[in-house]
């Protein structure tokens, strides 16, 4: 198969259902310049931020309900990259908890105050995300009551019990190391490391899945997923702030306590460097996926208001 | 694409043709012909005409204005 093809498959269905074959066709009648590659890749990405292009051959109420779900789809997305940029902000947080750090932000102006934004930024981001997600959950709890389904109730009902079973999980590592407790070093990396994180983020996904499958599952109200794009461009803003800030954190804090920075006072011991690294590197992929995936979301809003109009 | 590449002389890459044509074709200002041989053309709706015709007229006007302004100096 020729590279054409391949980079063709970067669009979405719906583009190539109505476009493919004549592309393909023109295409194939000159070979491609690395050039003209790179733009065909670009044009995809165009097409992948503006959904509603391709979709000419559909009729008006087919084209409402795929902008619909291309809106949903973009809104439960920004969600699932927040609560991964959260995780990555947990292990911001209980890196920075630790006096060496408190100390330099005291000491430090650029650390203290990038700290700072990184709390503001995390907190405007959080009641963005409620103000965006709780009418929605009310609308799944009130759509399941209606149609009497167990389901999406049961659903919303998995963070809470994910939580339950992540403090759980904590609770039992800390009584495994009370003293008397004689475990081998092996099994104490193992449960401190594996154990803990690997019931965190098992927790974190459940939590993301289960809420997005409730909400795919049920009628929410156009009206409903168009209002959640305005907390979502606050929310996308926020995360892009404290992952600026993050990264002003870590610079300031290399020019300012470089023997912090290059000690061993990350994550479990770690590098420093390398968890603050692996720390902007996990807000960096949630933030841009957060950031298409809302530009998706208002190409979808604007040609449903332009359909519905 | 070697069509507007002749009249224009400006190189237009696959992905920024199809975008436009995709863009075009949205705002019902091109319509697509029946295919020939895996080729599609297009051509100009009524709106589309409607639309070009007052983008060309502003842009002779805005044209003869400069070229005035030109002459006078």
């Amino acid at each position: 198969m020729k590279i054409q093809h391949y980079l063709v498959r970067f669009y979405p269905h719906t583009w190539r259902e109505r476009y493919e074959d004549e592309l393909l066709a023109m295409l194939e009648q000159r070979s491609l310049s690395f050039t003209d590659g790179v733009n065909l890749f670009f044009g995809a990405l165009d097409a992948q931020l503006h959904p509603h292009l391709g979709t000419t051959g559909m009729s008006l109420y087919e084209r409402i309900i795929y902008m619909f779900a291309r809106l949903r789809r973009s809104l439960l997305t920004i969600f699932c990259a927040y609560i991964g940029f959260i995780l990555a902000g947990l292990a911001f947080q209980k890196m920075t908890e630790y006096d060496d750090f408190v100390e330099a932000a005291r000491t430090h102006s650029i650390v203290g105050l990038s700290f700072n934004l990184v709390v503001i930024g995390a907190v405007v981001a959080l009641l963005a995300v409620l103000a965006g997600g709780l009418p929605i959950a009310v609308a799944v709890i009130r759509s399941a009551l209606a149609q009497k389904r167990r389901g999406p109730l049961l659903l919303l009902a998995v963070p809470v019990l994910a939580f339950a079973v992540f403090l759980g999980t904590t609770f039992l590592l800390e009584a495994l190391h009370r003293p008397g407790n004689h475990l081998s070093p092996v099994w104490q990396l193992f449960l401190d490391r594996g154990v803990f994180f690997g019931t965190l983020i098992a927790a974190a996904i459940a939590s993301a899945g289960s809420v997005c499958f409730a909400v795919a599952r049920s009628e929410i109200s156009e009206k409903l997923l168009r209002f959640a794009v305005l907390p979502s461009i606050l929310a996308t803003i926020s995360m892009s702030l404290v992952l600026a800030a993050t990264i002003i954190w870590g610079l300031g804090l290399r020019d300012g306590v470089p023997q912090l920075f290059a000690g061993h006072d990350g994550l479990v011991g770690s590098s420093t460097t390398g968890t603050w690294l692996g720390i902007v590197i996990a807000m960096a992929i949630a933030t841009m996926l957060a950031a298409v995936s809302l530009l998706r979301g208002l190409s979808a809003r604007s040609a449903l208001r332009n359909a519905a109009a | 694409m070697e069509d507007i590449e002749a009249f224009a002389g400006v190189h237009l890459g696959p992905g920024t043709l199809y975008g436009a044509i995709a863009r075009l074709e949205t705002q019902g200002l091109i319509e697509p012909l029946e295919a020939y041989e895996r080729r599609r053309p297009y051509r100009l709706t009524a709106t589309g005409i409607a639309f070009l015709q007052k983008q060309l007229t502003g842009l002779e006007t805005f044209a003869s204005m400069g070229l005035q302004r030109l002459a006078s100096r």
